[in-house]
C-alpha cells in the first residue's frame, strides 16, 4: 500500500482516518457474522458460497485496516484485533447475532446494498489510495450483491413461513441500517477536501431510493428513518461476545508473531 | 447433504484460458440456474484458474450410452483410418511440390 502523502494535514489525516475505520469495521463485523454460518448453511453449495463471500469481506477490511495503518502509523493486525469492544465504529445494523437465514439474507441485503452506493462514491475519492482500493472492492461486491439478492427473492417468492421471516426481519432491522449512513465527527472535511465525495445524507437517500421498491413489496410500508447520531457508537451483548470469539486466538499470545 | 426436491444437478464445464477447450469439471447442487451460476463460482473459479465456466443443467443434456450404437455388433474397421500407409504418400507429395517450385 502507498503511504499517504507527507503534506496531508492533521484534519485531513484524521478524516480519512475515521472515514477507513468506520467502513473497515463494518466489513470486518459483517464477515465475522456470516463466517457463523460455516457448516451449517442450508446445503453444502451455499456453505462454500457464504463462507467465500464472508472472507472476502475480511479481506476488504483488512486491505482497510493497512490503508488506515499506513495513515497513521499502526498495525493492521492491532487496529483489527487489538482494540476493546467499545472502540469500534462499525454501524448498528452489525451488532446482532447471527439470527435465522431468514435474517442474514435481510442483513445481507440491506448491507450490500449500501456498501454499493458507499463504494460508488469512495470509487471517486481525492485520495487516491482509498480511490483504488474501492474500485478494486467493487468487482467482488458486484458479486456479493448479486448473490443476496438472489436470496431474497427467492425467500420472497417461497411465500409462506419464508416470505413472513423475511418480512421480520427487514423489518426489525430497518432503523439499524440507517446507521450505516450514521454522522462521521469529520465528515465535513472529508466530503470538503472529496475524500468522501458526497455527503452521507445524500448516499443515505440514494440508497432509500434503491431499498424501498425491492423491499415494501415484501415487507410493507417501510417508516421514515434517518441514520442516529450514535448510529456508530451503539454496542451490544451480541458483538461483545463476537469480539470475544475474534480476538481470542490473538488474545491468547499478546504480541506474538504469527 | 442430500439433494433436496427443489434442487437439481448442474454440470460444469471449465475453460483455463482463451482458445482452450472446455473440459467438464464436476457439478453442483443448485435450486436454481441463477445460484448454480454462484455455486459454479466458488468451486470451480474462486482461486482465479478459471476463464470461462459453463454450467448446464444435467437434464437439459442429451445422452447417448447405447452400446448397439456406440460400440456395434458387426465389423467396422473400415471406419478407422488404419491400414493407410500416409508416409510414403506424404514423402511423394513433398518431391512433386518440390519439383512443381523448382521448374
Amino acid at each position: 500500500m502507498t503511504a499517504a502523502p507527507p503534506d496531508l494535514a492533521v484534519t485531513q489525516r484524521d478524516a480519512l482516518a475515521e472515514l477507513l475505520l468506520s467502513v473497515a469495521d463494518d466489513e470486518f463485523v459483517i464477515g465475522f457474522w456470516d463466517s457463523e454460518w460455516t457448516g451449517i448453511a442450508p446445503m453444502l453449495e451455499e456453505d462454500v458460497a457464504t463462507s467465500s463471500i464472508a472472507q472476502d469481506e475480511i479481506g476488504h477490511a483488512r486491505a482497510l485496516y493497512e490503508l488506515l495503518a499506513d495513515l497513521t502509523d499502526d498495525d493492521a493486525d492491532r487496529i483489527a484485533y487489538g482494540r476493546g469492544a467499545d472502540a469500534f465504529r462499525h454501524a448498528s445494523l452489525l451488532n446482532h447475532a447471527r439470527g435465522d437465514w431468514a435474517f442474514s439474507v435481510a442483513r445481507r441485503y440491506l448491507y450490500e446494498t449500501a456498501d454499493a452506493v458507499r463504494l460508488e462514491a469512495l470509487a471517486r475519492s481525492s485520495h487516491a489510495p482509498l480511490a483504488a482500493l474501492a474500485a478494486k472492492m467493487r468487482r467482488e461486491e458486484t458479486y456479493h450483491l448479486m448473490h443476496a439478492e438472489a436470496w431474497l427473492r427467492r425467500l420472497a417468492d417461497a411465500g409462506g413461513d419464508s416470505r413472513q421471516r423475511l418480512a421480520d426481519a427487514v423489518r426489525r432491522l430497518w432503523p439499524d441500517a440507517q446507521d450505516l449512513f450514521a454522522p462521521l465527527a469529520t465528515a465535513d472535511e472529508a466530503v470538503g477536501r472529496g475524500i468522501l465525495p458526497s455527503d452521507l445524507a445524500e448516499l443515505h437517500r440514494a440508497w432509500q431510493e434503491r431499498v424501498r421498491p425491492a423491499l415494501e413489496p415484501i415487507a410493507g410500508p417501510l417508516p421514515d428513518a434517518e441514520p442516529r447520531a450514535d448510529g456508530r457508537t451503539r454496542r451490544t451483548d451480541d458483538f461483545r461476545w463476537l469480539h470475544g470469539e475474534f480476538t481470542s486466538v490473538a488474545r491468547s499470545q499478546e504480541g506474538a508473531t504469527w | 447433504m442430500s439433494t433436496s426436491p427443489a434442487e437439481q444437478v448442474y454440470e460444469v464445464f471449465r475453460q483455463e484460458a482463451e482458445g482452450d477447450p472446455m473440459v467438464h469439471s464436476g457439478n453442483v447442487n443448485a435450486p436454481d440456474d441463477e445460484l448454480a451460476v454462484h455455486y459454479a463460482r466458488e468451486f470451480y473459479g474462486r482461486r482465479g484458474e478459471s476463464h470461462r465456466l459453463w454450467i448446464v443443467r444435467r437434464d437439459a443434456i442429451t445422452e447417448l450410452d447405447d452400446a448397439d450404437l456406440l460400440r456395434p455388433p458387426f465389423d467396422r474397421s473400415h471406419k478407422r483410418p488404419g491400414g493407410y500407409i500416409i508416409k510414403h504418400k506424404l514423402e511423394a507429395a513433398k518431391q512433386r511440390a518440390a519439383g512443381e517450385a523448382g521448374e
